[in-house]
């Protein structure tokens, strides 16, 4: 039965058509349920119709992984996913870092019902797997952060709406991932996607900055310049250009060499930037055209949040801080300078000190579904970090929304800190992993998890893969973790200085792999190393720079 | 047909897969029937896998089965796989015995069922 939407705000409000294309999309998947069920479709043919309704075979289970669109929930979706885990799954949810949630114990026989009970509130699985463009993802502060220069969730939404379904990027060689950001702080890694978006208001409208061939995994790049002002006009055709050119030439006989960097790396940027630009002056370029009504069409269709605050908002934030120390160190490491005076983005940390990163309970979705509903416009944001955002928190009711995650287990104040780690599911679900991430991630919080060791160390970002395909996008931590099977026993490679952000790099190997309790020494022998050497406000990038790989080397083997 | 793994001094292998309707792990038994446990699984020598993999493999659609392979497992009561990835198949994740099938509330198992 389909609900009529709410006007919530943050994502797109869906229009009747939307939903009855869900509804047609569920029947189509169900009938091919059915049919491998009875035995009438193998394997073979079944993997790939499964994976593009999101539907992986794991170590334990199924995994059902659900579309998060630009990582916007809102607060009766939140509700369902709560629902969700508790019908069909283990009390559990677990966000990833494509801003989606994945479900790790789903029956094959259940996944049709399950698709018509999202389908309830707007969501669905399509394209969270296969050989197509993937979720797209964007800034978690969209739309309310004060360094943003253009609200990307619109255009986030006409490329999503693109890229559904499309008819010859059904099949490409292999997967695609587009992010876009509005603000002049990279928070979406827009240099590690096939092709990142960092929009901006021009003269004449939005002008977009386009990133092409950049990812992680096998072969980690960094993402280069294709054009430097797409206009708004000539998006959506010079994506479909891009698209094309991929489509045409991206190897389709090595899995390892799929990708749009591959063919990128192979025949030059330059080369690359020829075959999109030939190929849009072969296209009916009209066709694609985004015209200003086509974007207000869109963004009419987006509700804004009603941005009132006392006027001593400001002021009652600040007695809250003085009253309640603890309060204050989670303000410092977990809000975020809305555009708004009265207003702040609020983080609230999936990363308590010991536990699993991304994962939450039944009880905890249903406590921040009715948290946002009271204090955020009943929105939910997903982080590609694995954290979440209520956007737009009153100042004054911010020492409420803490207390109310405080009582779910939610306030740790750690955003941005050493124990805020990024990790992949491992060798505990996944069918890929060749080794665990999550038990190293859960020591290596604990050993930092101190609140006032952490504020000493500052901003460090740790991430962490049990393989390298790089979910955990181990290659942009500072400090990056590599799960490796070495003669059947799982060990660890340590990596450095990567940054997803304006100042994007690859980490680099510091040596050998270690044993799991040597590696969480090895981290804290480096952790030590930059608290002794670092100069007045000097970043672990700037500490590693100065001193070379070598040098944190020679301190993290020296008991090895 | 790829290679077997082959096992060590004081191992066997196992065969395994995960089943069709709810993708819970099973391993070959007794009367060439899938069980939910490991303590149910056959042991079999290097020489007699291959000819049983085979089977496995063509009997799969029949016994709603997919990816079926072997496992290396040490000879003891019950078997323990030898590799991490086959012991946390077996046992569940490691970072939540809980979930295992073995702790899985009832109304979970009958539903796989």
């Amino acid at each position: 039965m389909t609900q009529p939407a709410s006007r919530s705000v943050g994502h797109y409000q869906y229009e009747e058509r939307d939903r009855v294309f869900l509804q047609e999309r569920i029947n189509e998947f169900e009938g091919q349920v059915r049919r491998r069920l009875s035995g009438e479709l193998g394997e073979e043919e079944f993997k790939p119709l499964r994976l593009m309704n999101g539907v992986y075979l794991q170590l334990h289970a199924y995994m059902l992984r659900v579309a998060i669109p630009y990582g916007v929930l809102d607060s009766r979706q939140l509700h369902k996913l709560a629902d969700i885990a508790a019908k069909y799954d283990r009390n559990y949810g677990h966000f990833t870092t494509r801003q989606n949630i994945q479900f790790n114990w789903i029956a094959l026989k259940d996944v049709p019902t399950i698709l018509r009970e999202l389908a309830e509130v707007d969501m669905h699985a399509i394209q969270t797997s296969g050989n197509c463009i993937r979720n797209v993802t964007s800034d978690e502060f969209a739309g309310a952060a004060k360094d943003e220069l253009m609200d990307p969730r619109i255009h986030a939404e006409i490329v999503r709406q693109w890229s559904t379904l499309h008819p010859e990027f059904t099949f490409l060689p292999r997967k695609f991932k587009i992010a876009i950001s509005g603000s002049p702080e990279d928070r979406v890694a827009a240099r590690f996607h096939d092709i990142g978006l960092l929009a901006r208001p021009g003269e004449n409208g939005p002008l977009f900055r386009l990133f092409v061939g950049g990812g992680l995994g096998r072969t980690p790049v960094v993402g280069r310049e294709l054009f430097d002002s797409v206009k708004e006009e000539d998006l959506i055709a010079t994506l479909e250009a891009v698209l094309r050119v991929y489509n045409a030439f991206g190897r389709r006989d090595n899995l390892y060499k799929a990708r749009i960097k591959i063919l990128v790396q192979t025949i030059g940027l330059e080369a690359f930037r020829t075959a999109v630009e030939e190929e849009l002056g072969r296209m009916d370029c009209a066709a694609y055209r985004l015209t200003p009504e086509h974007v207000a069409q869109i963004r009419a269709r987006f509700a804004l949040p009603d941005l009132k605050a006392p006027a001593d908002a400001a002021d009652v934030l600040e007695q809250h801080k003085k009253a309640d120390p603890a309060f204050a160190r989670w303000v410092a490491s977990n809000t975020h300078p809305h555009q708004d005076e009265g207003h702040v983005c609020a983080v609230i940390s999936l990363k308590t000190p010991g536990d699993i990163p991304g994962d939450v309970t039944v009880e905890q979705m249903h406590g921040l579904a009715d948290l946002s509903e009271r204090l955020s416009f009943g929105e939910v944001r997903v982080t590609h970090l694995q954290n979440l955002v209520f956007g737009h928190v009153r100042k004054d009711q911010l020492h409420e929304l803490w207390q109310g995650l405080k009582a779910l287990g939610l306030a740790a104040p750690n955003v941005g800190l050493i124990s805020d780690i990024v990790s992949c599911p491992g060798l505990d679900y996944c069918n890929l992993a060749n080794a665990r991430s999550l038990p190293l991630a859960q020591k290596l919080g604990a050993r930092f998890g101190d609140a006032a060791l952490q504020a000493e160390i500052g901003t460090l970002s740790i991430h962490m893969s049990g393989c390298i395909n790089a979910c955990g996008h181990h290659h942009v931590g500072n400090i990056g973790l590599l799960g490796v099977d070495k003669r059947g026993a799982e060990t660890y490679q340590i990596l450095l200085g990567g940054d997803a952000g304006e100042q994007a790099a690859i980490g680099g190997i510091l040596g050998p792999s270690f044993a799991e309790d040597e590696a969480v020494d090895a981290v804290a022998r480096i952790v030590e190393f930059y608290l002794g050497q670092r100069q007045k406000g000097e970043t672990f990038s700037a500490m590693l720079k100065r001193c070379g790989l070598k040098a944190f080397k020679e301190v993290a083997y020296e008991t090895v | 047909m790829k290679r077997l793994s082959r096992p060590g001094e004081g191992e066997i292998l196992l065969l395994t897969a995960s089943r069709l309707l709810d993708g819970r792990i099973v391993w070959l038994g007794e009367g060439d029937h899938w069980h939910e446990s490991i303590t149910g699984a056959i042991r079999f020598t290097y020489e007699d896998a291959g000819p049983a993999l085979e089977r496995a493999l063509a009997e799969a659609g029949q016994k709603e089965v997919v990816s079926v392979y072997e496992v290396v497992a040490r000879d003891t009561q019950p078997p323990e796989p030898v590799t991490t990835r086959e012991a946390i198949r077996a046992h569940g994740p490691s970072v939540h015995p809980d979930f295992s099938y073995d702790h899985a509330p009832v109304r979970e198992k009958e539903s796989a069922l």
